[in-house]
């Protein structure tokens, strides 16, 4: 099936710079693909790029096999685009800014829609309030409301749950998960929160320095990290234990009676048979296994 | 074009122009203000030097034909900065909004607000000096589109420039039409004028439009190509800033339209 998105040698310079050099990417439908990178990575330029709000230097971008550049209205009413870093017009109402836009899509039963999206997002009783007026996270759920007031089939959500609380962006991902369920919306989510990216991606790219050095499944990316975290709480033979990971070039920290230390999954065993050989006793054990954060830990420290 | 998004973007700034008591105030408060000062200071002067009341009427006159090219350029220049301050422009082209179909709603609310205002204006005129604007019948019709057509390719130019410049030449959505307001001769006849500004009032279309309500007002007749001669300037000037908008949008697309992050 061909994809609903797909980017072809990708570039963005600004005289000596180059933010994106040569991204290439496919979006299928249906797919929810993350985004990552550090700050200054090339996230924000792609997708602007991607929804036609920046020129780029050279690539292709295609949405259902046609060109941006060539068929640009058609596309862009079947796509949209949310960040928590744009604002909507201060000065309107949140109903104004919804009406609005509802025209600018040409929505049919305009009215109804609004009122569906308005419940969905839970803006009832903000209808009558000024943008101006809304908290961070008020602001971040009206956004997502415009971004899906027109049905979208691609979705660019640029952070959509930062500013949220805990509850409010749980019910978001959720949202994303049932919208991509039920009507196989196609979602880029750019997001530093790496729990989130695992829970709702099904795959992830990673960019650095303006270039893609990876491109897998979040479960995938993880296993490239070979090393687990493994907590000890020791109830006897605290100073042998950590003098077996001095001994052994283990990174470890010690708080209380508890233990962690940085183990090669592979090596678990033959750490806690040391750990017995030197007369260690513990009572609790938790191995975690490396994650997307992880991941992102080693990329971000390989940059600086 | 799509009729439904220029509706749709004459309807944000309709909104915006409800909630925001500064768009009020230039619509209706300046323009009383201008009335009431202009208008008793040339009573005054009319009055004390015992000339005809003409004066006054040529004053009052100005002020409100003025009105309607200060509105057309006010609308498209500050609408434009307002997007700025609302860092909206990237909502507004992620949306199948065209560039023509944004400016379309521009004209189409500058002509509706210099209306209101011209309409408002004129009010005030009759009631204060008991001038009244709409004698001279249907040449208002002409010099009405005239006027706006000015106005809106001087807020082009200045929309440009914002969009160019940004928020360091904000204020030029407010005071650089009066640039060519001594040019226009609003006030007084172009003979006045020294031989160098007269020779540059040559191609400023307004000028044609002041010097014909001064001399209807004083009951002659206009030549209607005194009329062509400012429309076919007006064309020329609202060609080249549509152009140098254009090129002007296309310059901020390669920066980017949204907050630079990432």
């Amino acid at each position: 099936m061909e994809p609903v998105l797909q980017i072809e040698n990708l570039e963005k310079s600004y005289k000596n710079v180059h933010a994106v050099r040569g991204i290439s990417f496919s979006l299928r439908e249906g797919e929810i693909l993350g985004m990552l990178g550090p700050n200054g990575a090339g996230k924000t330029t792609t997708i602007q790029m991607c929804i036609g709000v920046l020129t780029p230097t050279s690539g292709e971008i295609r949405y259902f096999g046609k060109s941006l550049f060539d068929h640009r209205e058609e596309i862009l009413e079947k796509i949209n685009f949310s960040s928590t870093y744009t604002h909507l017009p201060w000065n309107l109402t949140v109903k104004e800014n919804l009406t609005y836009i509802s025209y600018l899509y040409a929505i049919k039963n305009r009215k109804e829609r609004i009122a569906k999206i308005v419940k969905i997002f839970r803006l009832e009783p903000l209808l009558k309030q000024k943008v101006d007026e809304l908290s961070a996270g008020q602001l971040t759920r009206v956004n997502l409301a415009k971004a899906f007031i027109n049905f979208p089939r691609v979705l660019l959500l640029d952070e959509p749950t930062a500013s949220l609380d805990p509850e409010a962006a749980k019910y978001i991902r959720e949202f994303l998960l049932h919208e991509r369920q039920n009507f196989q919306v196609s979602i880029i989510l750019t997001s530093h929160n790496m729990a989130e990216v695992e829970e709702v991606c099904d795959r992830v790219i990673f960019i650095d320095k303006g270039e893609i050095i990876a491109d897998d499944t979040p479960e995938n990316l993880a296993k490239t990290i070979e090393v687990s975290h493994v907590e000890l709480l020791i109830t006897d033979g605290l100073k042998r234990a950590v003098e077996y990971c001095r001994e052994e070039n283990i990174s470890h920290r010690v708080e209380g009676r508890y233990m962690w230390a940085d183990v090669k999954e592979l090596m678990i065993p033959n750490f806690l048979r040391g750990l017995m050989d030197k007369g260690v006793f513990y009572s609790e054990i938790s191995i975690d296994k490396p994650t997307l954060e992880d991941y992102f830990l080693q990329v971000a420290v390989k940059k600086q | 074009m799509k009729i439904h998004r220029i509706f749709a973007m004459t309807l944000r700034y309709l909104f915006a122009f409800r909630h925001n008591l500064d768009r009020i105030t230039d619509a209706f408060y300046w323009p009383t203000v201008d009335l009431v000062l202009w208008g008793l200071t040339s009573v005054y002067l009319t009055s004390s030097l015992s000339r005809t009341s003409q004066g006054v009427a040529v004053v009052v006159s100005g002020i409100v034909l003025w009105v309607v090219v200060w509105r057309g350029q006010a609308e498209v220049a500050v609408n434009v900065l307002e997007e700025f301050w609302d860092w909206n422009l990237i909502n507004l082209f992620v949306s199948p909004l065209k560039f023509s179909e944004w400016i379309a709603s521009f004209l189409l609310i500058g002509a509706i607000k210099a209306a209101v205002s011209f309409s408002f204006a004129m009010g005030v005129a009759y009631m204060l000096y008991d001038v009244r604007v709409f004698d001279v019948g249907a040449y208002l019709i002409p010099m009405g589109i005239l006027l706006i057509m000015t106005g809106w390719w001087f807020g082009f130019l200045v929309a440009g420039l914002i969009l160019r410049y940004g928020k360091k030449v904000q204020s030029f959505a407010w005071t650089l039409i009066f640039a060519i307001a001594p040019f226009s001769a609003v006030f007084y006849p172009l003979s006045v004028l020294p031989w160098w500004a007269q020779k540059i009032s040559i191609f400023v279309p307004t000028s044609y439009i002041f010097e014909g309500m001064r001399t209807l007002i004083s009951g002659g007749t206009l030549n209607f190509s005194t009329f062509a001669l400012s429309f076919f300037l007006n064309i020329v000037y609202l060609c080249l800033a549509l152009i140098f908008l254009y090129k002007s949008f296309e310059k901020i697309m390669d920066k980017g339209l949204g907050k630079g992050r990432g």
